[in-house]
Parts: structure tokens; sequence; C-alpha cells
């Protein structure tokens, strides 16, 4: 069968211009992403080891701007901070999004609307993400410093505040980003093969043990799979920070992208911001490729 | 009865942070900051009207429009033809298969970690604050996410239509642009839609790469009025359904499209 597959395929690159068809395909995308993508890549890799003063180069440093990192407490503080805000928003957002999904699997009137208004969270811009809940924070044309008043109490503060900023910020990717874990998990839901749930009616299995003995472990896979790419993406929020807290008050919101962007261009250290930004690559580099490993092996199991 | 409630308390959560956009972008600031009301009183659309007359978002909207029909269109045309040739072609090494993974590679790296390089490249060819410098990084960006999903929808339809159409006659280019390609079309709109939600709605390069109306996109203008000491709420509040308005059509007038995009990568 496999040998049958490769035969047919070289059969079907046929000959003359035809042989050189693939790289001619391949060629325009290649060469866009090579110039704009990986030579930018390489670039800051290159700059990784340079000390900038003004914008340009002065010196070679080899490591040095990689070793400053860890003894750069505000750097350290911008991972910790970063890793508070994955871990929970991603949590929260995996229990809602499975538990919405499972409850939107059957069938019944209204669930239409559910699904299309839920998709609009996503689809706005973060930007303006960002402004929406500014106007629910803000002390004073917040709504929910107005709904305080208008039940007779005073000015909510939550910008201002280092911890109730941080569950804002929370708050606001769940609110934006629980949509994207219900769809995935609504469609690995609606995968799943009919059978072992019939036979468990039939045998008179109650809606815990379905869930814990056959939706949970069958979902396993695309569970983790919606986690992994959630993950990646929480590492890299910007916008949303960028527009909502600036990364403050004081370090609470300063996520790792903040910091590395005000690095580079508001401190003007471009080489340091380059270790920075490497870093962080390679950190997300290495969980993607470690989750890919886990779940091959939850595969082969 | 707790299905019914659920989906209220659902579509409150979802609904009443747009409700409060929207009901604030219609008050004039006095009525934001000091009377604090829960609707409209006096509804005004002053503050659009400013938008287009005194802040530019003309050329926002504009810039916004160009510079995602561009990206978008020329990597959909590059990205498919480098999905088929991963898709159906065995070539010497593996080659085919090896920049395939070197594509999804680039895409999982986070944007943020070139932003450095990708500013010093568009400073040294003087593609700061232009459309072109904005397409060109916004195409590669889409190169690599168009490849990886246009490839699984190649892999879904039959070689055999294509070896028919070049027994008849047909280039093997031919036969791709007469075949396959029309046959791929709806997994070529969903990438698109996709494509274009994620180029309109993109921040962070536009910060770094623009610097005036001349090249700043709706996300990037409507930025610009925040962090002022005074926050002008009714500008920023008309300046978020502006941003918005578009995108939130477009993505539930392609709805179906859409989750298919989405959830694709993941179920499979």
């Amino acid at each position: 069968m496999q040998a049958g597959t490769q035969a047919r395929k070289y059969r079907l690159q046929g000959a003359g211009l035809d042989l050189a068809l693939p790289y001619l395909m391949l060629a325009p995308g290649l060469t866009i992403v090579l110039g704009v993508l990986v030579y930018p890549l390489w670039d800051g890799l290159r700059a990784s080891a340079k000390a900038y003063r003004y914008g340009s180069p002065v010196a070679d440093v080899g490591l040095q701007n990689y070793l400053r990192l860890w003894s750069d407490a505000q750097f350290l503080n911008s991972l910790w901070v970063t890793v508070k805000f994955v871990a929970l928003s991603v949590s929260f957002e995996a229990v809602l999004g499975f538990a919405l999904a499972l409850f939107c699997l059957h069938e019944f009137r209204g669930i239409r609307l559910l699904r299309t208004v839920l998709i609009i969270p996503m689809v706005v811009t973060p930007v303006v993400v960002a402004i929406v809940f500014r106007l629910i924070y803000a002390s004073d044309a917040g709504m929910l410093t107005a709904l305080s008043e208008a039940m007779g109490g005073g000015a909510v503060q939550i910008l201002g505040n280092p911890l109730n900023a941080f569950i804002g910020l929370v708050v606001l990717d769940v609110w934006e980003w629980t949509p994207l874990m219900f769809l995935i998990l609504l469609a690995g839901l609606q995968s799943l093969p009919h059978e072992p749930f019939e036979a468990a009616r039939v045998d008179g299995a109650g809606a815990w043990r379905v869930f814990a003995d056959l939706t949970f472990p069958m979902m396993r896979p695309v569970l983790a799979v919606a986690i992994v790419l959630r993950t990646i993406d929480a590492f890299g929020t910007f916008d949303q920070v960028f527009v909502l807290t600036r990364g403050g008050p004081g370090e609470a919101t300063r996520l790792i992208s903040i910091y590395g962007y005000d690095t580079a261009f508001k401190f003007q250290q471009t080489g340091y911001a380059a270790a920075l930004f490497v870093t962080i690559g390679l950190v997300v580099l290495a969980l993607a490729f470690s989750a890919i490993r886990l779940l091959r092996r939850v595969d082969a199991s | 009865m707790a299905r019914i409630l659920t989906t209220v308390f659902v579509l409150a959560v979802v609904l009443l942070p747009i409700y409060w956009l929207v009901s604030t972008s219609l008050k004039s600031n006095r009525e934001i900051t000091q009377e604090g009301t829960l609707y409209p009183h006096v509804p005004t659309l002053d503050n659009y009207v400013r938008l287009f007359t005194e802040k530019q978002f003309g050329s926002y909207l504009t810039n916004s429009l160009v510079v995602t029909f561009f990206s978008v269109a020329i990597a959909l045309a590059v990205g498919a033809m480098g999905a088929y040739a991963i898709a159906r072609f065995r070539l010497p090494f593996a080659a085919e298969r090896k920049v395939g993974l070197f594509l999804l590679t680039l895409r999982i790296i986070p944007p943020v970690v070139i932003l450095i390089p990708v500013y010093l490249l568009m400073l040294s060819l003087g593609l700061l604050d232009s459309w072109l410098g904005l397409i060109a990084t916004y195409t590669a960006f889409n190169v690599t996410f168009c490849v990886w999903m246009m490839e699984s929808f190649f892999r879904e339809i039959p070689v055999d239509l294509e070896e028919a159409a070049m027994v008849d006659g047909d280039s093997r280019f031919g036969a791709f642009r007469r075949i396959t390609l029309p046959l791929a079309a709806p997994g070529l709109a969903a990438t698109a839609i996709f494509a274009v939600l994620v180029t309109f709605n993109e921040f962070l390069f536009a910060l770094a790469l623009t610097a005036t109306p001349r090249a700043m996109t709706m996300p990037r203008g409507t930025a610009t009025l925040i962090g002022r000491i005074d926050t002008d709420w009714a500008s920023m509040s008309a300046a978020g359904v502006i941003g918005a308005l578009p995108i939130v059509f477009f993505a539930l007038l392609v709805q179906r499209h859409l989750v298919r995009g989405l959830t694709m990568g993941a179920v499979k």
C-alpha cells in the first residue's frame, strides 16, 4: 500500500518542466518567509550577543546578555507574572470551556444563538477587548462603579490595585478565550463514537460515571491539544496588557512580552531585549516540542 | 429550567461588556464620568463624528483594509502553491516534509520574538510607517499559516482527479489550477477568513512599525487614544465600536467556515 502510493506519486511528477514544479511552487512562499521571518530570527540572534547604545551596536558581549537576564529582578518578576497569568487563565478556560461544551452537546432551543454569540469575544480586536474591560474596571466611568453606585455603594478600584489588576487581566483573558476552548472541545465531543455511550446507558450508568469513565478519557487528547495551543498563545499575550494596564500598577501585570517591548523601545537596550526574546522563543519551542512528544506517547498507549 | 438559566447567564456574561462599550460610545464625556448612568440618557453620535473629522479614523480604516487585503491575498496564492507541493510531491531527502515541519516550527514561535529584528530590517529598508512594510510582515506570517492549513485540505482531495486531467492533456500545474484548487475552495475560504481575522486585529507589529496616520491600522490608531492623563472615554469607546464592528460583522457572516478553521487543527 505504502509502496504503491509512493510509486504513484513518482509517476505523477512526470518529466521535463514538471520535475521542477514542486520547487517552483515552494519558492515564492519560502522566499518571503526566509526574508521576513528567518533572516530577522538570525539577525535577532546576532543582536542578542551585542551591547547597544542609542540604538546602534557598540560591542560584542557574547552570552553576557543572556546571563544578565537571570540576575535581573524585573525579568524574573515578569517571568513569574507570565507563568501565573498563563496557568490561571488557561485552567479556567479549559474547565469553563469543557463544562460549556458538555452543556451544549445536546441540542436545545437557543443553542444556535448561544454558539453565535460565543464567537464574538474571540474575534473582537484584542485592543478593543482591552478597551471594553477598561470601561468595565475604570473607577470613574466603569460599569462596576456604575453598578455599585446604582446599588448605593462607592467607586470600585480595580486597575489601581496590584492584585485586583492582575485578577482583572485574567478575567479579561478568560472572557476572550473560553469560547475558543469551548468550540474546540465541542467539536471534539461531537466526533466521539456513540456506541460506548449507548452501552453505558443500557447498563444504567449515572451521568458522573459516564463522564469519568468514558467522556473524559476519550477527550483527553483533544483537551491536551487545546490546552497546549492556548498556553503557547497566552505566553505571547501583549496587546491586551498594553492597553489595559501597560504592565502596572508597579509590575503587577507586566508580562514578559511587555517587559521585552519596554526594554527594546523605551529603554533602547536592543541587544538585551533581543536576548530576552530569544529566550522566550526557546522556552515556548521547548514547551511545544515536549507537549508534542507527550501527546504522541498518550496516543500510542 | 437550569438550561435556560445557564443560557441566559452565559449570554449576559458575553454581551454585557459589549453593551457597556456601545452604550458608553453614545454618551457625552460629561454623562460618562459625572453622572454614571446605566444607559445613555441623552444619546449622541458626536463621538463617532469626531473620530472621522478630528482623529483620522478614515485613514486608519483605509490602511487596515489595504494591508489586510494584500497580505492575505498574496499569502493565500503563494501558500496554496507551497501547500500543494508539500501535500503531493515526494522530494529527495523528504525535503517537502522538512519544509512543512520548518514552517510549523516558525508558526509556534511567538511573533514578539522577532519584533526587534523586523523593526531593524524595515528601518534599514526605509519601510517603517508604510503599507509595504506591514504587508511584507503580515504576508510572511500568513504564509506559514496558509501552508499549514491548506496542506491538510489538499491531502483530502483524491489524486485520481488530477491524474485524469493529466491523461486528458493538462500539465501538472494546469491540473492543480483547474481541478484541485476549485475543489479546495472551502478550505481556501476557511484559511482566508482566519487570516483576515488575525491580520485585521494585529497590533504589536503595527505598534512598532507605524507612527503616523499614513500607515497606522485600526487597532494601532485606536491605541493612540489611550494613555493620556485625562482619558477621553467617549472617543475611546466609539473607536472600540468602529474598530470591532467590521470584523465582528465579517465573522458572523462567515461563521460556519470560521468555526471549521478554528477547530480543525486540534480535533484531527
